[in-house]
């Protein structure tokens, strides 16, 4: 348990490919297909990827319990660390000086947040119903200022029953 | 006083702009419930990784509580970005901010009880996920579920980005600069820690500012 601690928070910065590298490789807890299954697992279900990876890691172990631990492992340090940082921020924020070095910062933070859409317009390019919903909630929170939780629970049920798996369309390519 | 909040609420929605709202004080433990509440319900709207929420952090933080200024938004989600970890962290840099005027003992608080709000119930649901994945893996209700709201996601994350981009707004170098690592993103693997160093620079300068 301890060490589980000491190495999940080692990937805190973490691309998948290092904690696979921790988990499958070095640490041999488990088998690559397993690790694989994982992610799948991590990105489907709501809550931050990295997050979620580790609470598989840890429930493969330990069920609640390890998810826990492998949680706490994960967070702790990294956690602490933005603690310290949103601590000087608030005392700071007002310097000009500061607030300069920030709104460089924030510029490019954006840009970030703008590609997070693009990132994964790709896979959806030959599917033009998927374009179209994608189109649709962007216009409702753009242009009439949906909320999320009440266009999630409306479009997403509506998305659902569209893509429902019909029986001889089993066979469609997993994303 | 407005006898109507709603009323009041709609009034300074139509007027544009929120202009100063009443910040809503944390000085007991009832509000600081109150806080984790609200992250508590939005844990399992998180799809996508969890960066689907911001718009929605934004409208609570600095329209709906008040506990932000929409620049002081754009710094906090800039620097869960830059810090190390996985940058949902933000959320307890909000709770952060809505303590902050009751001092920073309240603040450290308030953070620690948002970002366990906002995880407890999305690792609890994995949990499950994974323990039963054997029998769910199979699921139509899963296959519906992961074909069906994909599209959404990449809906509410071009929205996501919009809103950040405008919380930014900073001058038209500044928009230059975001356009240009938003396309370096996309097209290099250099690490965002180098975008944002050089912006900071330039920002530092004077060449950015908003």
């Amino acid at each position: 348990m301890g060490m589980l601690q000491v190495a999940l928070s080692a990937f805190g910065g973490g691309l998948s490919a290092w904690s696979q590298r921790i988990v499958v490789e070095e640490r041999c807890w488990m088998s690559n297909e397993e690790f694989l299954t994982g992610l799948t697992v991590a990105r489907l279900f709501p809550g931050p990827n990295q997050i979620n990876m580790a609470v598989y890691v840890g429930t493969f172990f330990h069920g609640l319990r390890g998810a826990l631990v492998a949680l706490a492992g994960m967070l702790l340090l990294p956690f602490t660390l933005l603690m310290v940082l949103g601590l000087a921020y608030f005392s700071f924020h007002t310097l000009p000086a500061i607030d300069r070095v920030l709104a460089g910062v924030v510029a490019a933070a954006a840009g970030m947040a703008l590609s997070m859409g693009f990132k994964i317009l790709g896979q959806y390019r030959r599917d033009p119903v998927a374009l179209l919903l994608a189109a649709a909630t962007l216009v409702a929170m753009e242009g009439f200022h949906v909320r999320l939780v009440p266009l999630v629970l409306v479009a997403g049920p509506l998305a659902m029953a569209w893509y429902w798996p019909r029986a001889e369309a089993s066979r469609l390519p997993k994303p | 006083m407005f006898p109507f909040p709603p009323i009041a609420l709609l009034a300074a929605t139509a007027a544009g702009q929120v202009a100063h709202c009443e910040p809503m004080r944390l000085n007991d433990l009832g509000h600081l419930l109150q806080v984790m509440g609200t992250f508590l319900g939005l844990s399992l709207f998180s799809l996508g990784g969890g960066n689907t929420l911001l718009s929605e952090y934004h409208q609570i933080s600095v329209d709906q509580f008040c506990w932000l200024t929409s620049t002081q938004f754009a710094d906090l989600y800039a620097l869960a970005e830059a810090a190390p970890g996985p940058s949902s962290m933000l959320v307890g840099l909000l709770g952060m901010g809505a303590g902050w005027p009751e001092g920073p003992g309240w603040a450290l608080l308030s953070a620690y009880g948002a970002e366990l709000a906002i995880l407890l119930p999305s690792t609890l649901l994995m949990v499950v996920a994974c323990l039963r994945w054997n029998r769910l893996r199979d699921s139509t209700w899963r296959i519906a579920f992961e074909r069906g709201l994909g599209p959404i996601t990449l809906g509410i994350l071009f929205a996501v980005g919009l809103k950040i981009l405008h919380t930014a707004d900073t001058n038209t170098p500044g928009l230059i600069v975001s356009l240009l690592v938003c396309v370096l993103m996309l097209r290099t693997r250099i690490s965002p820690l180098w975008f944002m160093a050089v912006a900071g620079v330039l920002g530092g300068l004077g060449v950015i500012n908003r």
